[in-house]
C-alpha cells in the first residue's frame, strides 16, 4: 500500500520571477527519480502539495501543461509559512511534491468546442496549463476556436509576459490581454476583465467557459456570461481553500458535501449553485 | 459463529493468554476518569465503567502521529523515514458504540482511492474484543436512536455478553477466531436466553432521537436562525470534536529540531476559528454559527449523502463533557421539530 502523505522528491530546476512586486515565482521542478516523473501524470487544473520538510505543505495549482515534459511547473504567491520559505529557496535545492491531485478542466469534453478561457491576477495559473495543452500541436485540431481574456492590475503584473506574445503571434487564439491601468510602455487594452469580455462577445455556440479569478471579478464577469447566454452547465471554475491532507481526510475544505481537494478543485456554476453557499 | 461460555473467575487467566499474543488495552481507573490503558493483569481492568472518557479511535487516529521523520542535508530537509510501525494489539473491552465508530472511520480512512495507510495498517493489526452494555447504562446514551444496539457487535471481532456469573463470548470474525483458545472450550447450553438479555438493555436506552431523519429537513436549512441559537452558548473549545468516535478532522504540522524534523497529524476541530483560515485571511466559516451548522450538518447530512450513514454513535460523550451543556440530542430534536 503507498503513502499518500509521503512527498515525492523533486529538484528545483530553474526559478522565474514573473512579476515587478517580486513576490510571484514559477518554481521549475525536475523529479529526483526518474520512475517517478512517469507516475506524476497529470491533467490541467490539478493541483499538488508542495511540501517543504520543516515548514509544511501548500496547495498549488500545476502551472505547467502535461504536454511539457521533463518537469513540472508552478507559480507561487509568497504569503505564508511554506510559501515564504519556497521564495526563500534557490534553484538545485531539494522538497517534495505530493499529488497530482483533485479533478482537472474537463478536457475530454472540451473537445470540439470553442474553449472561452478567462483569467483574472494571479489565478491565471491553471487556465495557462490549459491554453499550453490546447494549443499543443498534437492536440490543437481537437478544439474549436480559443478565446482567452486575462488580466492583471497593472502590466508589471502580468504573468507569463513572454508567453504571452508567443501566444500573440499564433493566429489561432484570439488573445485579450487587458491591465485595470497600463503605464507610459503599456501599449495594450485597459480596462477590467468583465468589460472585456462583454466586448469580446464570445459566443455562447458550441462554446464552454472556465472563468478563474479574484471574488470580485467573478462576481461581476459571471452576469456578462449569463447575459450572453451561456448556460450555468457551461461556466466552470476552480475553488480553492485551506488545505491539509489533499485527499478528502482532514475535514476543512468542504463546500456542502464536496471536499474541494478531492471532489473539485474544478466545478460548473451548475455544480456549485446546488451545494451550500459556503464559499 | 463460534461461541463460548467464560466464567468470571477466568477473565484473569483470559487477559494473562491475550497479553501473551499482543499488547492488551482495557478501560482502567485512573484518578476518577475511566481511560483506555496497556495492562498485563485483569485486576487493573476497570470493574464498572460506562464507558471509557477518551474513544479509543485514539488507537487508530492518535491525538498526536509522527507520519514521517527528516534530516537536514546540503540540498535542504530530505525524508529519512515514512514507515508505519506494526504492531499487533488488542483492544478488550470496547463498548459497542465505539467498535461502530471505527466501521464509520473505516468508510473514510479505508477508500479504494486514498487509502490512509496510517489509520488502516492499525485497523489490521488490531483485534476488537467488544464488552456489551448491559448494564449501567448512561442516561446519556442514545445508541438506539441510531439503529444500533448496546449488545450489538458492529466493529468487533468478539463480543463479550455479561451474564453475572458467566460471560456469553461470540467470535464474529476470524481475526476473532483466532484467539478462541484463550477462552477455554465451555460452549454455551443452548438453554441460555441470550436474546432477553440484549432486548432488556436496548429498552435503557433512549431511542426517541431522531438522528437518522433529519437528514431531509437539513437539506434545506442551510440559512436557519437555528444555528446562531446554538452557537450563542457554544465556548469553541472543541471538548465534543475530541472526545468524538467518530470526529476525525485533523492537521498536519513540522516541527524541527536541530538538523532533525517530523511532520505530525494532530487532531484539529471544526469548532476552531483557525480551522478553515486562509492565508489570505479569509475564512469561510468565520463565525461559530457557521462552524455549528458544519459539525451538525457535517454528522447528520455530508455524511449521509457521501457514505449513506449517520456520523455519530449516540455515545453520549460530548452530552456529558460539553462545559456548558450543549446537548446533540436537543439540536436533532430541534431540527427536527423545524
Amino acid at each position: 500500500m503507498g503513502n499518500d502523505y509521503t512527498p515525492i522528491p523533486v529538484e528545483i530546476a530553474k526559478i522565474t520571477t514573473e512579476v515587478d512586486t517580486k513576490d510571484i515565482k514559477t518554481f521549475r521542478f525536475a523529479f529526483v527519480n526518474k520512475a517517478d516523473e512517469e507516475k506524476f501524470q497529470y491533467r490541467p487544473g490539478q493541483f499538488g502539495e508542495l511540501s517543504i520538510f520543516g515548514k509544511g505543505e501548500s496547495p498549488i495549482g500545476i502551472a505547467s501543461s502535461p504536454t511539457q515534459k521533463g518537469f513540472v511547473e508552478f507559480t507561487v504567491q509568497k504569503a505564508g509559512v511554506v510559501t515564504s520559505a519556497l521564495h526563500a529557496m534557490e534553484e538545485g535545492m531539494r522538497m517534495g511534491i505530493r499529488g497530482p491531485l483533485g479533478n482537472s478542466w474537463p478536457i475530454e469534453e472540451l473537445q470540439g468546442k470553442n474553449v472561452v478561457i478567462v483569467g483574472g491576477g494571479f489565478a491565471f495559473t491553471t487556465l495557462r496549463s490549459l491554453i499550453n495543452y490546447v494549443i499543443d500541436d498534437a492536440n490543437r485540431k481537437n478544439f474549436g476556436k480559443v478565446t482567452v481574456v486575462y488580466g492583471a492590475r497593472n502590466p508589471g503584473l502580468l504573468l507569463y509576459k513572454d508567453e504571452l506574445k508567443t501566444w500573440a503571434e499564433r493566429g489561432d487564439i484570439n488573445l485579450n490581454v487587458t491591465v485595470d491601468k497600463g503605464d507610459a510602455s503599456w501599449k495594450g487594452r485597459e480596462g477590467f476583465v468583465p468589460t472585456v469580455c462583454k466586448e469580446v462577445a464570445p459566443s455562447p455556440e458550441n462554446a464552454v467557459a472556465l472563468i478563474c479569478g479574484p471574488p470580485i471579478m467573478i462576481r461581476f464577469t459571471l452576469p456578462v456570461f449569463f447575459d450572453l447566454k451561456f448556460s450555468k452547465e457551461n461556466i466552470i471554475t476552480s475553488l480553492e481553500a485551506r488545505m491539509k491532507c489533499g485527499i478528502g481526510k482532514c475535514g476543512r475544505c468542504n463546500v456542502g458535501s464536496k471536499y474541494i481537494c478531492k471532489d473539485g478543485p474544478v466545478f460548473t456554476f451548475a455544480e456549485l449553485s446546488k451545494l451550500s453557499p459556503e464559499y | 459463529m463460534k461461541k463460548r461460555l467464560l466464567k468470571k473467575s477466568g477473565i484473569a487467566e483470559l487477559v494473562a493468554k491475550l497479553a501473551k499474543r499482543a499488547g492488551v488495552f482495557a478501560p482502567v481507573d485512573n484518578e476518577g476518569n475511566t481511560l483506555f490503558q496497556k495492562v498485563i493483569d485483569a485486576n487493573s481492568i476497570a470493574k464498572q465503567y460506562v464507558n471509557s472518557k477518551d474513544a479509543p479511535k485514539g488507537f487508530f487516529f492518535p491525538h498526536s502521529e509522527t507520519l514521517m521523520r527528516y534530516k537536514r542535508t546540503d540540498k535542504g530537509m530530505e525524508l529519512e523515514d515514512d514507515q508505519v510501525a506494526q504492531t499487533k494489539r488488542i483492544l478488550f473491552g470496547v463498548r459497542p458504540c465505539d467498535a461502530r465508530s471505527f466501521e464509520l472511520l473505516d468508510l473514510l480512512f479505508n477508500q479504494e482511492k486514498y487509502s490512509d495507510t496510517y489509520f488502516v495498517s492499525k485497523r489490521e493489526n488490531t483485534t476488537v474484543i467488544v464488552n456489551a452494555c448491559v448494564e449501567p447504562i448512561s442516561k446519556n446514551c442514545f445508541c438506539t436512536s441510531l439503529g444500533l444496539s448496546p449488545t450489538g457487535s458492529a466493529g468487533a471481532d468478539i463480543l463479550m455478553l455479561d451474564l453475572g456469573e458467566e460471560i456469553f463470548v461470540e467470535f464474529i470474525t476470524p481475526k476473532g477466531e483466532a484467539l478462541l483458545d484463550c477462552f477455554g472450550d465451555m460452549e454455551p447450553s443452548a438453554t441460555i436466553d441470550v436474546q432477553a438479555v440484549r432486548e432488556r438493555a436496548a429498552t435503557l436506552v433512549d431511542a426517541s432521537v431522531p438522528c437518522r431523519e433529519i437528514k431531509t429537513t437539513l437539506d434545506n436549512i442551510y440559512e436557519h436562525p437555528l444555528w446562531e441559537s446554538i452557537a450563542q452558548k457554544c465556548l469553541a473549545c472543541g471538548t465534543c470534536t475530541y472526545l468524538c468516535p467518530t470526529c476525525h478532522c485533523f492537521d498536519i504540522s513540522d516541527e524541527v529540531k536541530g538538523d532533525d524534523g517530523a511532520r505530525i497529524r494532530n487532531w484539529d476541530s471544526c469548532m476552531f476559528p483557525l480551522f478553515t483560515k486562509e492565508t489570505s485571511g479569509h475564512n469561510p466559516r468565520s463565525t461559530q454559527k457557521a462552524r455549528w451548522r458544519q459539525r451538525t450538518m457535517h454528522k447528520f447530512k455530508y455524511f449521509v449523502d457521501n457514505f449513506n450513514e449517520v456520523l455519530c454513535v449516540g455515545c453520549g460523550r460530548c452530552v456529558a463533557y460539553c462545559p456548558v451543556n450543549i446537548d446533540i440530542r436537543e439540536v436533532v430534536k430541534s431540527v427536527a421539530k423545524i
